[in-house]
């Protein structure tokens, strides 16, 4: 009864981009309290469309996917047809809930942290409410052109808002320059996807999910034309590793952060890189039924996946910038999430192709695992964010050797930020906890049950779980404890930005208490009805908490997390280790190649120097020779043409009588010849 | 009668010697006696084909040539009076210095 209304998910934000963005002037705190309230509504709206699919199913059946849509591009002789419409699912459901959510929470934080941003605001909640948009239509799209509108429209609010500072701004020049390399990085992964989607039209004829995801549709592709819908699957996970910052396509995300500390939630917690995820998540079927080379297309999305964990949790070790060791950590847990969707994927994938239904279940575990770790990472980094915006708010930087001993003064901040690092690092029964095992879990018997590949990659993991707990207790003790190194007098905290603040560490605490509420079947049934994967069982919440507890690496991973906390605790609390001991007083090569991000954006830059420049000096060449040349050169011979024949117009009158005589033979003679000749 | 194509020879040499005279001469007035001399030649060409009965009705040649003369004299009056202004106002009627209509 509420489904039938889910297209005014989307349309809530955008109707608030309008108000905003047209008499954003006039409103109380430049349309800001527009924006929450269309956030929030559209908040209450998802609730109730998720409680409807889940308590009602669609025509009595639970996880059939809920498909309404209108006939948007009609080409007339041919019998397709492009659509404009809702899908939901499980999927949908848990997606609309804490993207809209969390973006209510930014939004009313929002009021606090841009309070003094005076004319910019309009402007700010302009783009933050398109961005939901973008986010929220991404979601309820119910085909992939559809999809693939929302998903530019959020490539361009990313770029708008990490460009928030471009102007009037003492680093203008390097928010715009960061803004620019977010909007070209992310096009490089998004050409992939526009391929990949051309070729899903051609060998489907069709772009609607409920025509795609359907087995029997995939495996007949499969059969005649396996390396095409290999090509298609990879070309949309090249779009993934754009949106969602993989390796390699990875640098903007640490860029990004020069847009305000909101906009950075918003990417990194709400919208944005969750859309990557997402993406993965619903074109998993492309990949599990493609039984010629969906086994190797997973493993490579797991390799992907598991190695930009580990490589941006490695960047974040040693970095001074708050705001930059959140971004890794983002980057890192992206990597989880799509590790468990590659590793899950290739379980299923390989259970269905030896017809191993154990397999499929953990498949369906670690798929499930994926999920769930982006739902409690939206949540835990979310709250991280926030925190982080607030500290930076109080002291006026984002470096953190300029703060320390701040717990005393932002009470909330630190407790808050506290429950989030717990929760990200680990802890048990945090939400990270839950969600970070059930990946490692699926890595692991992905490892033992088909590619010795994955067992490589669950012990990346459990580095990563290592270096993680490590990075944001540095990150903690640096700013919480010790004595304040800044200059800058410390602002209060305001309760406008505390409150979201709880909130937030309220759901990061306790949200991973969801896989006892049917989380699990909600994606297992999401599955087996629209995705068409053939019958199958999830165990319960308590039995996955039992197969947590009793395997021995939780145990292992726990201590990797307490250890990585000790180690902070010892290094930056107690100050009984040095650090400067392991990197030579940041001497040490290996220290420096992180500070210089693996070179990375050196690489960028030279490629896009050396070989973007170069070509784009070729096409200039070319523009200016070739095709300015031919513009010119007709010109130039029509003047040059006119000016020779304009010296006959002599103003002499007989010449002219002349050249009429002559003219009048000459077609005397001609028709002589034509008439008289041809007899 | 002498033969009709000694009348059109004749016409045909007092076309070309109007031409020759008008794609040489300098002088306005020999130009506009010159195009008098054309197209009385033509008018030569009617009155033979309608004396040597070439067409079924003669009369038509008859009356076209007089339409011709009077044409021809209108023609005359608005060319000598063009002339008679440019002289006014240039002190000259050579079409070698009345070259500023063009381009």
């Amino acid at each position: 009864m509420f489904m039938e209304y889910a297209w005014l998910i989307p349309i809530l934000p955008i109707a608030c981009f309008v108000i905003v963005g047209l008499f954003g002037k006039k409103l109380h705190e430049g349309g800001g309290f527009v924006a929450i309230a269309g956030a929030a509504i559209a908040c209450i709206f998802s609730v109730l469309v998720a409680y409807d699919f889940i308590t009602n199913g669609v025509d009595g059946i639970f996880g059939a996917p809920f498909v309404t849509e209108m006939k948007w591009l009609v080409f007339p002789g041919s019998d397709f047809v492009i659509n404009f419409g809702v899908y939901i699912d499980g999927l949908t459901c848990i997606m609309l809930i804490f993207s809209s959510f969390i973006s209510t929470m930014i939004f009313v934080y929002s009021i606090g942290y841009m309070g003094d941003q005076g004319e910019k605001k309009p402007r700010y909640y302009g783009e933050v409410s398109l961005f939901l948009t973008g986010m929220l239509g991404l979601i309820v799209s119910s085909n992939f052109l559809q999809m693939f509108i929302f998903w530019e429209i959020m490539g361009l609010c990313s770029y708008l808002l990490i460009g928030f500072w471009s102007f009037d701004h003492p680093e203008a020049k390097q928010k715009s320059s960061a803004a620019k390399k977010a909007f070209l990085v992310t096009r490089a992964g998004d050409v992939c996807l526009m391929a990949g989607l051309f070729i899903v039209l051609y060998l489907f004829g069709s772009l609607d999910y409920a025509n795609i995801f359907n087995a029997v549709a995939i495996e007949a592709i499969a059969a005649t034309n396996p390396e095409l819908l290999t090509v298609a699957g990879l070309l949309i996970f090249g779009g993934v590793i754009g949106k969602s910052a993989q390796f390699p396509l990875h640098d903007w995300l640490p860029d990004a952060m020069a847009g305000p500390t909101t906009v950075s939630a918003l990417i990194h917690a709400a919208t944005m890189v969750k859309a990557g995820v997402y993406l993965t998540a619903r074109a998993m079927p492309l990949y599990v039924f493609n039984s010629v080379n969906g086994e190797a297309v997973l493993l490579f999305i797991g390799i992907i996946g598991g190695f930009t964990a580990i490589y941006a949790a490695s960047m974040a070790l040693n970095n001074f910038n708050i705001k930059k060791v959140l971004a890794y950590s983002t980057l890192s847990q992206l990597g989880y999430m799509i590790l468990a969707l590659g590793a899950g994927g290739f379980l299923m994938a390989h259970g269905y192709n030896t017809g191993e239904e154990h397999l499929v279940a953990l498949g369906v575990l670690g798929y499930m695992a994926g999920i769930f770790h982006m739902l409690n990472h939206a949540f835990f980094k979310g709250l991280l964010f926030l925190c982080s915006g607030a500290v930076i708010h109080a002291t006026g930087t984002e470096d953190m050797k300029q703060m320390g001993g701040l717990f005393s003064k932002l009470k909330v901040t630190a407790v808050t930020m506290l429950l989030g690092s717990l929760s990200i690092a680990g802890f048990p029964l945090l939400s990270g906890f839950w969600s970070k095992d059930l990946v490692l879990e699926a890595a692991l018997h992905a490892g033992t049950h088909g590619m010795t590949g994955f067992t490589v990659l669950f012990v990346m993991g459990m580095i990563t779980a290592f270096m993680t707990a490590f990075y944001m207790f540095r990150m903690w003790f640096m700013t919480f404890v010790g004595d304040y190194r800044g200059t800058e007098h410390v602002h209060h905290e305001s309760k406008i930005m505390s409150a979201p603040l709880v909130v937030l560490s309220i759901f990061a605490v306790i949200s991973g208490f969801v896989i006892f509420i049917g989380f699990g079947n909600l994606i297992a049934d999401m599955l087996q009805e629209s995705m068409g994967f053939f019958w199958i069982e999830i165990e319960s919440g308590m039995d996955i908490a039992i197969s947590i507890f009793t395997n021995i690496w939780t145990y292992v991973s726990i201590v990797l997390a307490l250890s990585g906390i000790g180690i902070a605790y010892l290094m930056y609390m107690k100050k009984s280790v040095d650090p400067a001991k392991f990197n030579k007083n940041g001497e040490s090569a290996y220290y420096k190649l992180l500070t210089k991000r693996y070179y990375f954006p050196e690489l960028y830059d030279q490629i896009s120097w050396k070989l973007g420049y170069g070509i784009a000096r070729i096409v200039d060449a070319f523009d200016r020779n070739v095709i300015d040349g031919t513009v010119n050169g007709l010109s130039g011979a029509v003047i040059g043409g006119g000016d020779v024949v304009s010296q006959m117009e002599t103003g002499h009158v007989r010449d002219y009588a002349t050249f009429v005589i002559a003219g009048v033979v000459v077609l005397i003679l001609v028709f002589a010849f034509i008439f008289i000749g041809g007899i | 009668m002498i033969p009709i194509e000694l009348v059109l020879g004749f016409a045909a040499l007092l076309f070309c010697t109007g031409l020759y005279g008008m794609m040489t001469t300098n002088k306005a007035l020999v130009a506009l006696m010159c195009v008098e001399l054309m197209l009385n030649s033509a008018n030569i060409n009617f009155i033979a084909f309608a004396a040597y009965d070439v067409f079924a009705d003669a009369t038509i040649g008859n009356i076209f040539v007089l339409m011709s003369i009077a044409i021809a004299a209108a023609e005359v009056a608005v060319g000598l009076a063009l002339i008679l202004n440019v002289y006014k106002i240039k002190g000259t009627s050579s079409t070698d210095d009345l070259t500023t209509m063009r381009w």
